[in-house]
């Protein structure tokens, strides 16, 4: 059986802009989430907090391809020329059909989509638009985009499917690599910042409202006093590969990616299914031929909205039991949406390189509601080989991977 | 009725503001895809931002045979009604 190790990490995320720099802000216990004053002139939006990028020259993308990207595909495209960079990717293999993009974001262009609607709307007529509106807009700018980017040739595989977007990215890679019709896949995805997301949660009545004035406190996963999720932004790339290939080449190896499922609830469009949550993470688990207990720590989606926390609370107690360690890394930065799959397997991959697992930031008291799951409540040093990533999207859909520290 | 000294000047800064050309690339006889690396999504945009700031009606579906911006000078300048 083909192997899947990562040889390529690149990531944009409220917490930083690097492994290394997401690693020392894990460590530190940093909060990436701020108030965000220009919301205050939206009315009746209630949330006004956000994880936002910073530090990031998106105009040292050349003009170029940057003409047809927005600020999602932009971002991407600064994560994956570093995740390409870090792996010493060449043109030659980039550019061969056995190199391939499995890439996805929520939205496209959401910041171009708002400029441009209400100029065409208002005088019904496409005069004086230019012709990158579209490019920017469309629901695989990002894959299509990087992909003329990199001049990555092989399978391109847009992955747009909301907070599972990147994760279903990485998923598709991993297949890709494993059953041989690639042997580099490049994965990942991205979110840029725009009220539009904010106010689709706020008027689900999903959005933290409460600490305006205290925007470190307002993302709460599994606790009792969460009042919702923090709708953030960020990017990030895996680079995935054969393991022979990246051992002919001597390429550093992050892991290994040992298991994946992906499943939809099929029931309701918003609310989450436990049996639903329940169904993919063991699927995850026959993927690698592992039993519960070999997974060491998950990395839960929980935004720390209501049902979603209590539905994956029980998903994964009745899987994991009470012992495994849980935490949900969106008390630090909030939900990155399409690029939440990719920063917390960067995570999981900080968990078992440096290990160091991340407590979930402002989780005091599990609300009474969920199941009694382990919730790391500081962050914890152990040494640890196998853990998971699930996230979960509208539309009931569902990822969970397995990432494995490399053994030869 | 503008001169084609003063289209040439917004031909330029729009070269130079919108689609980040180096200002010493540009002259009369440089040819927007060899000498200035634009493609033809960009010509349409160009002509569409000259056609914004300009307030005059392009048709670009006669500007196939633009190379030069000297050739851009002219078009616009053929563009702009003869009474205004």
């Amino acid at each position: 059986m083909r192997r899947v190790v990562i040889t390529g990490v690149g990531l944009n995320s409220p917490l930083g802009n690097s492994y290394d720099e997401l690693y020392e802000s894990l460590k530190a216990q940093k909060s990436g989430i701020e108030y965000v004053p220009e919301w205050e002139i939206i009315k009746d939006l209630g949330t006004k907090v956000a994880g936002r990028v910073k530090n990031v020259d998106l105009k040292a993308i050349p003009r170029k391809f940057r003409r047809s990207m927005g600020r999602v595909a932009q971002l991407a495209a600064v994560s994956t020329g570093q995740a390409i960079a870090d792996a010493n990717l060449t043109p030659e293999m980039l550019g061969s059909k056995r190199c391939g993009l499995a890439f996805g974001s929520t939205m496209g262009g959401n910041e171009t989509m708002f400029e441009y609607m209400p100029e065409v709307q208002e005088k019904m007529s496409f005069r004086g638009q230019n012709s990158m509106a579209f490019l920017k807009m469309m629901s695989h700018t990002v894959a299509a985009n990087l992909a003329q980017m990199f001049e990555i040739k092989g399978r391109n595989l847009p992955t747009c499917s909301a907070c599972t977007s990147s994760s279903q990215g990485i998923g598709a890679g991993y297949e890709s690599v494993k059953y041989g019709m690639s042997d580099i896949m490049v994965c990942g995805g991205a979110e840029e910042h725009h009220y539009l997301s904010a106010g689709v949660f706020d008027v689900m009545a999903a959005a933290s409202t409460k600490h305006a004035d205290e925007p470190h406190l307002s993302s709460k996963p599994f606790d009792e006093a969460r009042d919702g999720l923090v709708v953030s932004e960020g990017s990030g790339a895996l680079v995935l590969e054969e393991l022979e290939h990246a051992l002919a080449r001597g390429a550093k190896i992050y892991g290994e990616i040992i298991g994946y499922g992906t499943s939809c609830d099929g029931a309701h469009i918003t609310t989450p299914s436990r049996e639903g949550m329940q169904q993919v993470m063991e699927t995850s688990l026959e993927d690698a031929k592992l039993k519960p207990e070999d997974i060491e720590y998950i990395n839960a989606h929980a935004t720390a909205t209501a049902r979603g926390d209590i539905a994956e609370s029980h998903a994964t107690h009745a899987i994991f039991g009470s012992l495994t360690p849980v935490s949900s890394t969106k008390g630090h930065m909030g939900h990155l949406l399409g690029g939440c799959g990719v920063v917390e397997s960067v995570i999981c991959l900080i968990a078992l390189n440096e290990s160091l697992l991340p407590k979930t930031m402002n989780f005091k008291t599990l609300d009474k509601e969920c199941a009694p799951i382990n919730v790391l409540g500081e962050n914890t040093e152990k040494d640890v080989n196998i853990v998971m990533n699930n996230n979960f999207a509208f539309g009931g859909i569902n990822t969970s991977l397995i990432f494995k520290k490399y053994q030869a | 009725m503008a001169t084609k000294e003063e289209v040439y000047s917004k031909i330029k800064s729009v070269l130079m503001d919108e689609f980040e050309v180096e200002e010493e690339a540009i002259s009369m006889e440089a040819n927007l895809f060899t000498d200035l690396e634009l493609d033809s999504l960009d010509a349409i945009d160009l002509m569409v931002t000259l056609d914004k700031e300009l307030g005059i009606e392009i048709k670009t579906e006669e500007m196939q045979d633009l190379r030069t911006i000297e050739d851009v000078c002219n078009f616009v300048l053929s563009s702009i009604p003869a009474d205004e």
